[in-house]
């Protein structure tokens, strides 16, 4: 049962993953669309860490001193100064564990 | 077609860009080993779902409906709509990858993560190199897959690995490869909506809600850019 999940997760998301990539796909893609699809890095991944940051472990928490908005905070203003995107990762964990600690 | 030598150093630029991304999926990856663990799958199983599955978000999402009994058809229902910005993504690098012969399209279509997308997208036809798409991919999911054995290992020795806030560490690596993009305010509105939505659709218990969120997002950019036409 579980293996069968596990192969057909797998299946799932592949397919995800292909479909488009299919050139028997009859399909062009507009100037419109390129430029539409231009905002998915920035849209996609946004969206990814919106529930981490103000739902975690699923209640809403909108408080100032919530430690994934203040390591969010500290990321940005890290990868804006530095252009470095490993330093601002593995600083702003640094302070996301210390705020976790301290304000548990 | 390059030559062998070129096709390594293409290989060896593209292993080198992703390693910040793969130190920095550590600990989802630790995550993912152990909640496995914690779920009463076997050892094997839990590497299997990195192996075979090869999405962190989906794979801790399955893991905790089995934990809470779901069956087998809204488990895949939920990773079909969980993983489905990976069409985007496909749809994005259509034009670079659709071309390729069958094996590379496969191999690298298995290998499109968020991950993979971020680094590789901006390259147009003339600046992409398959074997570069290639030393990415590859490069994550070997360090996926470490990672994930490391949580396996370690899950069976400390509990209570996922109250250590250990998702943290997407969060830290999406907002360091975003907050660079956000330059013009298109990007500024897209991201701003697609952050707002992101929340209240989960709030609200959507399974769609990171891709209706995103979907949303792009839209609200693409819309502001279109009616500054270009001026900004």
């Amino acid at each position: 049962m579980i293996w069968l999940l596990i192969f057909a997760m797998g299946a799932v998301v592949f397919l995800n993953r292909y479909a488009f990539l299919e050139p028997r796909l009859p399909l062009r893609l507009s100037s419109n669309a390129r430029q539409f699809l231009g905002f998915a890095v920035p849209g996609m991944l946004t969206a990814i860490c919106g529930p981490i940051i103000f739902l975690p472990e699923h209640q809403l928490d909108l408080s100032p001193l919530n430690p994934y908005l203040l390591g969010s905070l500290v990321a940005i203003a890290l990868v804006l100064l530095t252009r470095s995107v490993l330093l601002s990762m593995l600083a702003s964990m640094l302070i996301f564990f210390l705020l976790r600690s301290w304000l548990a | 077609m390059p030559s062998p030598p070129l096709a390594r150093q293409a290989f060896l630029h593209g292993a080198i860009a992703i390693l910040p991304l793969s130190v920095a999926v550590a600990p989802w990856g630790l995550l993912a080993g152990s909640m496995a663990i914690e779920a009463n799958l076997s050892a094997w199983q839990g590497q299997g779902l990195s192996a075979i599955v090869f999405a962190g978000a989906a794979q801790l999402v399955a893991i905790g409906m089995l934990k809470g009994g779901a069956n087998l058809f809204s488990i895949l229902l939920t990773t079909l709509l969980l993983t489905s910005q990976h069409l985007l993504y496909g749809l994005s690098m259509r034009p670079v990858l659709s071309g390729l012969p069958t094996r590379w399209r496969l191999g690298l279509g298995f290998l499109l993560t968020d991950e993979f997308f971020a680094l590789t997208s901006h390259h147009d036809q003339q600046q992409f190199n398959r074997w570069y798409a290639l030393g990415v991919g590859l490069t994550f999911y070997v360090a996926w897959n470490l990672f994930t054995l490391a949580g396996i290992v370690l899950g069976q020795n400390i509990p209570h690995l996922d109250q250590l806030g250990l998702d943290f560490s997407i969060v830290a690596t999406f907002v360091a490869l975003i907050a660079p993009l956000v330059r013009n305010l298109p990007t500024v509105v897209c991201v701003a909506v697609s952050l707002f939505c992101s929340v209240l659709f989960s709030y609200w218990h959507w399974e769609t809600a990171l891709v209706a969120a995103g979907l949303l997002g792009m839209a609200a950019g693409f819309v502001c850019q279109k009616f500054s036409g270009g001026r900004l």
